[in-house]
């Protein structure tokens, strides 16, 4: 659906302030695809993104989506905005309009759909997120913080984009709201068979719910695969000084102390499921 | 990349400029003001950049420096110049349909522009080799008589520091609201006067709001660790005058007196 | 050090303009927490334990019940400002508690508030950026430094003011992983080596492992207290005040479960590796005889 190849970024092209951040970037994004983008604070996760949805133009390379060329001369950015929703780190903060309501119709009005049309996504999207209509009228500024960054999530999903983008969706929220909202995601994903691009650092969470990772490092994307493939490469990761879930770490040591298991796991699930097969194995002997 | 930015740019080095105590740098540039106001012969604009080629020389400050505060306002100083060149009236040299250019205009418009253009080189010098909290400590000594006429100097001090502090990251904060409502479709670049307008609207609550949680947040930080409003505080490094600053107080005051020497003795002589 | 007896606080909630009521926040409170402890207080958003936090720096006052710091009663107007210089509070931002333009002078704020003599101000900076590893970042402005580094600032700008303890308010909820290990390294370190009394405020359970008692809050009340041991095993309960165990606890709980002989609880992954390789090792003895 959506394609980059080789991109580059540069901050202050031409200035005494130049700093080239994203190097030589190639990535394709298909339906289905729940990816998790992780990397070191300043390896240029958040500038990536950023691209993906127009809100910054690579200053070499292109960019593509659906096949046809974003940097073109008569391709509209508002039909990309509209197709790739990026939801932005705290995003309750941009909450502004006098009821819930109002302010998840701002984007779908933004993008041309009449009143009944706007309404009518905005409360879908409203209910997809778990906010029922009693908080409709109510002033965003009422609600919970969780219950804001639903609705602000609401907001971009009522534009109904193909490519759902999210920029540390969990980020100061306690462990069990966390998980609330990345099942929500989840489930989202599959009702809508959006493309998802995660942005995190939180190891376990990205292990348990994507199916593809992209690491970054000093602006380049350096691997890509599923989550087992990435996080296996544990020594790689450790010198892109980048961690992996506590688990993968645990079960890594215990294949090197001699204990036989296939591989290091990436998840709880796995690691119970590996480490009991290993142990009926050895009660079987 | 916008928090770099600081109201204006301290140029980093180590020179006897650098090392004076901000009071006399201040006490510097408000004679140095003064003394342009009071210039009308044009080669005293030309001594004056001189002077401040020298100030700038030990300073340690590039030269290329000195051409960036002139860039900023490059376009005020060519209205100045042209507007003050065609509308004085006077001995006409050269006429175009309706424009006329004048002696006087051209001498008015050297003058004025001169006088702009010296004035924020030398305004430049004070911000180049002085820190934004060195200028609002030396404003805060030199007016603290003030506060027997309960004038709250030491306040606004401390005002005007948590500005410098948090400017830049209340613009960077607007900057990331910005690009979120952008993705939710606001138009701030391109469309008309009311879509901009409606895309502003769409930042004041969320800024409103974010930046009175700092302001609670803050007075709470800084409540906690003693902060009363009311007590005296001291100093981590408190301004003392050094032998430096009396050289540079006397260099100061030999500048306007040379001027008043060379300029009016030979008048009142006659 | 800190005593607190029937500690009870509420909010007044307007629903309109002229309907108002009164939530309670925290509802009778008891504990007390002796010198240098590492006290870590756990529970969900909203359990009341940020309220908890500032009740401890006078920035709050009970509504009943009394809070002692150090044998001194927090309602004692004469008494605030010592209570204030024995108690220092971090908090979650980062950026909301740094006043200065560079870091050695937000350090400075602390001690110049307390009229000190500017020889000693610099000395007590000097010390606080060491017992915090920012001695290189002296001349710095804060807006260059990460997050860890940021709350590390924050850190020694308390410790400036010579407090005997110190409360953290969710000091790494904002911090990614690596500058949350910084922090936490930096507490232990002021704890252990230093003798601090901490309080830390959290929700992240890997941060309480290294504590000495572990208090757990929901809707105002303690509703458990223990060693970190004692409190690992409840999974039901803690997954009940949405607090998530980390993940080698919840495994070693589960193959518990299943038969494999471990000791519960399993806190870090140290010990699970050894616990592992220890029960691998007795089975094969056991088959071996």
């Amino acid at each position: 659906m959506l394609k980059g190849e080789q991109i580059h970024f540069t901050y202050g092209a031409g200035t005494a302030n130049e700093k080239h951040v994203l190097r030589n970037i190639s990535f394709q994004i298909k339906e289905g695809d729940f990816i998790g983008l992780i990397g070191a604070s300043g390896s240029g996760k958040t500038t990536l993104v950023k691209h993906m949805n127009g809100l910054l133009r690579a200053t070499e390379g292109g960019l593509y989506f659906r096949k046809e060329n974003v940097y073109g001369r008569k391709y509209p950015l508002s039909k990309l905005r509209k197709e790739v929703g990026l939801v932005f780190q705290y995003p309750e903060q941009q909450l502004f309009e006098k009821t819930v309501l109002k302010d998840v119709m701002y984007g779908p009005c933004n993008l041309g759909m009449t009143r009944e049309e706007a309404e009518a996504s905005a409360k879908e999207s409203l209910c997809q997120v778990g906010i029922d209509g009693s908080y409709y009228h109510v002033s965003p500024l009422e609600l919970s913080g969780g219950q804001k960054r639903s609705v602000a999530i609401a907001g971009v999903l009522a534009m109904n984009p193909s490519i759902l983008i999210l920029d540390e969706p969990a980020a100061g929220l306690d462990p069990y709201t966390k998980r609330q909202v990345f099942d929500l995601i989840l489930n989202i994903q599959k009702r809508r068979n959006l493309a998802v691009v995660l942005v995190s650092h939180h190891m376990e969470d990205v292990a348990a719910y994507t199916n593809k990772v992209w690491v970054m490092h000093k602006g380049e994307l350096v691997l890509q695969g599923n989550p087992m493939e990435v996080f296996s490469q544990t020594k790689r990761l450790k010198e892109l000084n980048i961690g992996v879930p506590q688990i993968t770490s645990v079960t890594e040591k215990l294949i090197e102390q001699g204990i036989h298991l296939e591989r290091a796991a990436i998840s709880v699930d796995d690691a119970e499921k590996m480490i009991l097969q290993m142990w009926k194995r050895r009660i079987a002997r | 990349m916008i928090r770099d930015i600081t109201i204006g740019q301290y140029y980093a080095s180590e020179s006897v400029v650098h090392r004076l105590d901000p009071r006399t740098k201040l006490f510097g540039v408000l004679v140095y003001i003064v003394i342009l106001f009071c210039i009308r012969n044009p080669w005293w604009y030309l001594a004056c950049f001189l002077l401040l080629l020298g100030a700038y020389r030990c300073a340690k400050v590039p030269f290329s420096y000195v051409l960036r505060g002139i860039r900023g306002i490059s376009i005020l100083l060519i209205f100045t110049f042209v507007f003050r060149m065609l509308c004085t009236p006077g001995e006409e040299i050269w006429k175009f349909y309706f424009l006329s250019v004048t002696w006087e205009g051209i001498q008015k418009a050297i003058r004025m522009t001169a006088r702009i253009a010296l004035m924020i080189v030398g305004a430049s010098l004070l911000s180049y080799t002085t820190t934004p909290k060195s200028m609002a400590d030396g404003l805060e000594k030199s007016l603290l008589f003030l506060e027997k006429v309960h004038v709250p100097i030491h306040d606004m001090s401390v005002i005007v520091m948590i500005a410098f502090r948090f400017i830049p990251i209340i613009i960077e904060e607007l900057n990331t609201l910005m690009d979120a409502q952008a993705a939710r479709g606001a138009r701030f670049e391109e469309g008309n006067v009311f879509q901009k307008c409606r895309g502003v609207t769409t930042l004041l609550l969320p800024l409103f709001l974010s930046t009175v949680r700092r302001a609670s947040d803050l007075a709470m930080a800084m409540e906690a660790r003693g902060y009363t409003g009311e007590r005296e505080t001291s100093k981590m490094n408190p301004l003392v005058y050094s032998r430096c600053d009396r050289a540079a107080y006397l260099c100061i005051i030999l500048v306007p007196v040379f001027y008043v020497v060379v300029e009016f003795v030979p008048k009142w002589i006659r | 050090m800190i005593k607190i007896k029937d500690l009870v606080h509420r909010y007044t909630i307007w629903e309109n303009e002229n309907k108002k009521s009164k939530k309670t926040v925290l509802d009778g409170i008891s504990f007390d927490i002796p010198s240098g402890q590492f006290v870590a207080i756990l529970g969900a958003n909203g359990s009341g334990k940020s309220t908890l936090a500032k009740h401890l720096n006078v920035l709050l006052l009970p509504d009943e019940g009394t809070v002692w710091i150090d044998g001194k009663d927090t309602k004692d107007k004469e008494k605030l400002w010592k209570i204030r210089t024995e108690v220092g509070m971090v908090f979650q931002n980062p950026d909301n508690q740094i006043i200065g333009t560079s870091v050695e002078e937000d350090v400075a704020f602390g001690p110049e508030n307390r009229n000190l003599p500017s020889q000693e101000i610099r000395g007590r900076v000097t010390k606080s950026l060491d017992a915090v590893g920012l001695q290189s970042k002296r001349k710095v402005s804060p807006s260059r430094l990460s997050g860890g580094q940021k709350q590390r600032v924050a850190i020694a700008g308390v410790l400036a003011c010579m407090p005997k303890c110190l409360v953290l308010d969710e000091p790494t909820a904002m911090l990614d992983p690596k500058s949350r290990e910084e922090v936490m390294k930096v507490v232990h370190e002021l704890n252990q080596e230093r003798g601090f009394t901490v309080v830390l405020i959290t929700h992240h359970m890997d941060e309480a492992v290294g504590a000495d008692q572990i208090y757990l809050m929901k809707e105002g009340h303690v509703v458990k207290c223990g060693s970190p041991k004692e409190i690992f095993c409840e999974t039901e309960l803690l997954r009940e005040l949405k607090l998530d165990v980390p993940q080698v606890t919840e495994l070693a709980y589960r193959l518990a479960e299943k038969g494999i002989p471990f000791k519960l609880p399993v806190l870090k992954e140290e010990d699970f590796v050894e616990q592992m390789k220890a029960v691998c090792q007795s089975e094969d003895i056991e088959r071996g005889r």
